[in-house]
């Protein structure tokens, strides 16, 4: 009926938060719900103060560096693993053995070896990333075409650059699903990792939106702030998931059912 | 090119047996049974046979992609143990490199290969620019395979094999996905491309796989019928019609003749097959 499209999309969430505003205000005044004007006030002074995204970047260079690393061996080992039967014989046993193990579990091992800083948040995060992809990446050279590498190997190309040459790309998409499942979940690490490993007073904290959450929920208890940092930590994954989708989308042209 | 090790011939089967070990019951399945086959340099063979009577175990051998159970399959004189670039392969499915655009399929061997070795940039590229023009590709090199008709398809993966310059082309059902007009004018292309109007000497060998009998007949110097369970060969036939081919070629009499007789030594397996097919549910692709 209308002109534009979007005022319908919006109209249930727009009521609902309107709903939640006008029902906050019937609280008695220091009650700690949090209501939307709060919220929107206290997200406005936390980005405003660049407190907010100077914790963001922290967290998300540890995210960013904790992936590089378990991408470059998951990758690596994930191609060896799904494309030469004794070297996933091998292997196989003790990455299963590990995989149960959840990222936040080894945290107290993490801080008695690194400490509380950034090599224990990295650490933390390249083992939660590690598991989807390699997964994921082995699933995916075991599902190329046999044709295709047949094809290579009948033009004479030696078998380590077929698993450069056909096999990598054939299993990009694959391994892109874990890319996109590991991301997700080292963020959620991190978050975690920062929070549990929480602030002490005069520093020793450990950076990034996870400490500055404990910070807010222990030390001021501050509720609007602490929902500012939630909905901001939602916006960074849908973010970096679009992100990657379109970086699917631009180095694999080809695949069309990806789309 | 190579100098053959003996005068044999280019490639040999000597009592070559292929068995395989069904996963689940462990039980045997014989896709070849005790097979003598000599192929000579510069020949067009074809082998024609229903559908699973060790056809495609066949070429699959002579290509490296599977090693006899019994016997060996040799080529000039020295025993195949594995892949190589002297002996390439068209498939049925193409077999393309979705994430290549054409030129870079048919690029692909000379780049990653041996066969490309010695060449420059330069020089590579301009002879994958010869066989995209060859095989009537010119004006889609950037195109990707998902873009291509069957038929445009199959003429890459020619060309792909072609760029290579092996000594043995062996091509598995390469047109039994496209429609009969396409397939024809394939088979004519084919035949040009072998070098059919040319000097003998100039030819490469060709193994080719049909099951289709008036393709085998069309295009070849001789062929080699197989018979199913097991997959037995019941038949050398030389086909002496001339070359070059064309449509005349076709309404020959000897044409109808020979594919006649093919015809009758399969024809019973075929019908059997068929039969079999409904009630037992089949084995073959
Ligand atoms: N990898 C395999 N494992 C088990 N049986 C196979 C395998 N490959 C082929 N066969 C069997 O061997 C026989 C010959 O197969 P194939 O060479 O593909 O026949 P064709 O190409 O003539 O149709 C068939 O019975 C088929 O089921
Ligand atoms: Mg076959």
């Amino acid at each position: 009926m209308s002109t534009t499209r979007w005022p319908r999309y919006f109209i249930l969430p727009v009521a609902l938060i309107v709903l939640w505003q006008l029902w906050g205000m019937t609280l008695p005044a220091r009650s700690r719900a949090p209501v939307p004007l709060d919220v929107l006030a206290s997200a406005v002074e936390l980005v405003a103060s660049g407190r907010l995204p100077m914790a963001i970047l922290q967290s998300l260079g540890r995210v960013g560096l904790g992936f590089l690393v378990a991408g470059a061996i998951a990758l690596v080992l994930g191609l060896l693993m799904g494309f030469f039967r004794p070297v996933e014989r091998n292997l196989d046993p003790i990455i299963e053995s590990f995989r149960p193990v959840a990222p936040i579990a080894l945290l107290p091992l993490a801080i008695l070896w690194l400490g509380t800083g950034t090599p224990a948040a990295v650490f933390i995060v390249a083992y939660a990333a590690f598991f989807p992809m390699i997964v994921n990446t082995i699933a995916g050279v075991k599902g190329v075409e046999r044709r295709l590498v047949q094809a290579a190997q009948t033009l004479g190309v030696p078998q380590l650059t077929i698993l450069r040459t056909v096999v990598l790309p054939a299993a990009l998409p694959s391994i892109f699903v874990g890319v996109r499942v590991a991301m997700g979940l080292a963020w959620m690490s991190i978050i975690a990792a920062e929070l549990a490993v929480g602030s002490k007073g005069g520093g020793g904290g450990s950076g990034g939106v996870g400490e500055m959450m404990f910070v807010f929920y222990a030390y001021y208890i501050e509720l609007d702030s602490i929902v500012v940092c939630m909905i901001a930590v939602g916006l960074v994954a849908l973010a970096i998931d679009h992100g990657l989708r379109w970086l699917q989308r631009w180095l694999m042209p080809w695949a069309e059912q990806y789309r | 090119m190579s100098h053959p090790a003996t005068t044999g011939p280019k490639l040999r089967l000597d009592a070559v047996r292929k068995t395989f070990t069904v996963p689940r019951s462990g039980a045997e399945v014989v896709a070849v049974e005790t097979a003598d086959l000599a192929i000579e340099a510069g020949e067009f063979l074809t082998i024609v046979g229903p559908s699973g009577c060790g056809k495609s175990t066949i070429l699959n051998m002579l290509a490296g992609l599977e090693l006899p159970t019994g016997g060996t399959v040799a080529m000039d004189g020295r025993k195949i143990t594995g892949p190589a670039a002297e002996r390439g392969m068209v498939f049925q499915d193409y077999a393309l490199f979705p994430w290549k655009t054409v030129f870079e399929n048919i690029e692909f061997g000379l780049r990653y290969g041996p066969h490309g070795k010695g060449l420059s940039t330069a020089e590579r590229r301009s002879r994958v620019a010869r066989c995209v023009e060859l095989v009537g590709l010119g004006g889609s090199e950037q195109k990707y395979p998902h873009e291509l008709s069957g038929g445009m398809r199959q003429r890459c993966g020619i060309a792909r094999l072609v760029a290579n310059e092996p000594d043995v082309l062996l091509m598995d059902e390469p047109f039994a996905a496209l429609d009969a007009q396409t397939r024809i004018i394939l088979q004519e292309e084919l035949l040009r491309i072998w070098g059919e109007t040319g000097d003998r000497a100039e030819r490469r060998t060709v193994v080719f796989i049909t099951h289709a009998i008036d393709e085998a007949v069309f295009l070849s110097d001789r062929v080699v019928v197989m018979s199913a369970h097991p997959g037995r060969i019941i038949e050398i036939l030389d086909v002496d019609l001339p070359r070059p081919r064309t449509d005349a070629t076709r309404t020959r009499p000897e044409f109808q003749a020979l594919s006649q007789t093919i015809w009758n030594l399969i024809r019973d397996e075929v019908y059997r097959a068929a039969t079999a097919a409904g009630s037992a549910g089949g084995a073959g692709d």
